[in-house]
């Protein structure tokens, strides 16, 4: 039947909607995870020691010249051969596991340079006039630098967790049933037809709420840049 | 076994066979995607009445839903399409006459051409104003200016972009097996599938997308160089 059918499509909205607890729980055990690495690997390349900093900058360099969903592949299919060899076995553990590791470690790359930038963006003479006054460097960072950091950061963080929201999609090719995986669900029951009008209502979910994490994250900016002189008018 | 390095390294020139269709891929949506993110940035540019306002919406949109989304809406899009014209024109076709190249080209170039938009609007608003109006007093046509004054220097600002949209490119190229194109991570899958050795093959596929990410890295850097030679920037 040719045609497109807008009333089926409205009709499947509610039925994918169900899956986006799941996904947000992905995304934001992928960003814990993540800003934890992602702290990691950024001290280990603005550390003194060259070989931890080599392996932070590969690390990084691997991530990010790899696809995801290979990335994903690799967890799922190499994380239990990996654990196999201390013995553990994780093979009968639900696939979310998997996704929300391998998500992790690639926003982890990625939040690593997004930090770094931040804070070397910073002014040197912030930390040295903090120094002067007398701060210890934890007292420094935590009061000083890192609230100027972050508000440097936001605009790369809020794009970041766009990606991150977006990549999630994937995870329904291994078989986690989040956004797409619900809709290749309704799908199924209704023996393969309307397939096009699902995805539309797919697409529309997608681009609904990261318009509204768009607009989320602009909010936060204009509240972190306040008292901020910015070049232009 | 945990890891057999001799199969992984034998796998190698096996999975190297997809890495020209990866390429094929990515280099047609880029030129593609250029074509499509020209067009709409000079919609936006000159504010042309209709189209700048389908210009945004098509950006925000490409911008607000995932690359596998669009490529399973330009899949369905395209047979629906199919189905329209032959029907109209009476013909007899089947779906399964389209090429599955066709539908990986097509979704990729329309997500390229989104972003590259984006790129190409701020390479070419990184050029001064001044450079086209003394275009137009020494008697140049506006395409003429474009051709031989803007576009070479908004081409030295826009490359890094450029190389990352094409790197992103080759790294997205690996969702075409979705639509059934045979690149370098279907293949890594086809061949894991036959043997059950998923670990091999899916990190000697990761070692060629690395390798091809870092060559056309420096690749671009170079280019850069190249075309910067007689830029003056600032130096402290």
């Amino acid at each position: 039947m040719i045609g497109f059918d807008i009333g089926y499509m409205f009709s499947a909205i509610p039925l994918i909607v169900r899956a986006i607890p799941l996904t947000f729980v992905i995304v934001v055990l992928s960003l814990f995870f993540g800003t934890l690495l992602g702290l990691l690997l950024t001290s280990m390349k603005l550390g003194k020691n060259p070989v931890s900093a080599l392996i932070a900058t590969g690390y990084v360099s691997f991530i990010r010249g790899t696809p995801t969903l290979l990335q994903l592949y690799l967890v799922y299919y190499g994380l239990p051969k990996v654990l196999e060899l201390v013995g553990v076995d994780i093979n009968s553990w639900d696939r979310v596991f998997f996704a929300i590791a391998a998500f992790s470690l690639n926003s982890g790359a990625f939040l690593s340079e997004v930090m770094r930038s931040a804070y070397l963006a910073v002014d040197i003479g912030q930390q040295e006039a903090a120094l002067s006054v007398g701060m210890g460097s934890m007292q420094t960072l935590r009061r000083i630098i890192f609230p100027q950091a972050f508000a440097i950061a936001l605009p790369n963080l809020g794009n970041s967790i766009i990606q991150l929201l977006k990549e999630t999609s994937l995870a329904f090719i291994i078989g986690v049933n989040e956004i797409m995986g619900q809709a290749q669900l309704i799908i199924g029951r209704g023996y393969g037809v309307r397939q096009f009008e699902t995805f539309i209502a797919v697409s529309l979910i997608y681009w609904a709420i990261c318009f509204a994490m768009e607009k989320g994250f602009a909010f936060l900016e204009n509240i972190y840049k306040k008292g901020h002189r910015e070049i232009g008018r | 076994m945990f890891f057999d390095v001799q199969y992984a390294i034998k796998q190698f020139p096996v999975i190297l066979e997809a890495a020209p269709m990866t390429l094929l891929i990515a280099v047609v949506a880029m030129l593609l995607g250029m074509v499509i993110g020209f067009s709409l940035t000079l919609c936006r540019m000159y504010r042309v009445p209709i189209l700048n306002r389908l210009a945004i919406l098509y950006i925000s949109f490409i911008r607000g839903t995932p690359i596998l989304v669009q490529i399973y809406v330009t899949f369905f899009g395209i047979q629906f399409l199919f189905q329209l014209v032959a029907r109209a024109m009476g013909w007899n076709a089947s779906l399964g006459s389209i090429p599955s190249l066709l539908y990986a080209f097509a979704a990729f170039s329309i997500n390229a051409g989104a972003f590259l938009s984006e790129t190409i609007r701020s390479a070419l608003s990184s050029v001064e104003a001044g450079q086209m109006e003394a275009a137009y007093s020494v008697g140049l046509s506006t395409v003429q200016a474009m051709r031989r004054i803007i576009i070479p220097q908004a081409l030295v600002s826009g490359l890094p972009n450029f190389g990352n949209a094409f790197l992103l490119l080759i790294k997205g190229s690996s969702l075409a097996f979705t639509v059934m194109v045979v690149e370098i991570l279907s293949k890594a899958k086809i061949e894991a599938g036959a043997g059950y050795r998923y670990t091999e093959n899916f990190v000697v596929a990761s070692i060629i997308y690395w390798g091809m990410c870092f060559v056309f890295e420096k690749v671009f850097v170079l280019l850069e160089n190249r075309l910067k030679r007689y830029k003056h920037e600032i130096t402290i």
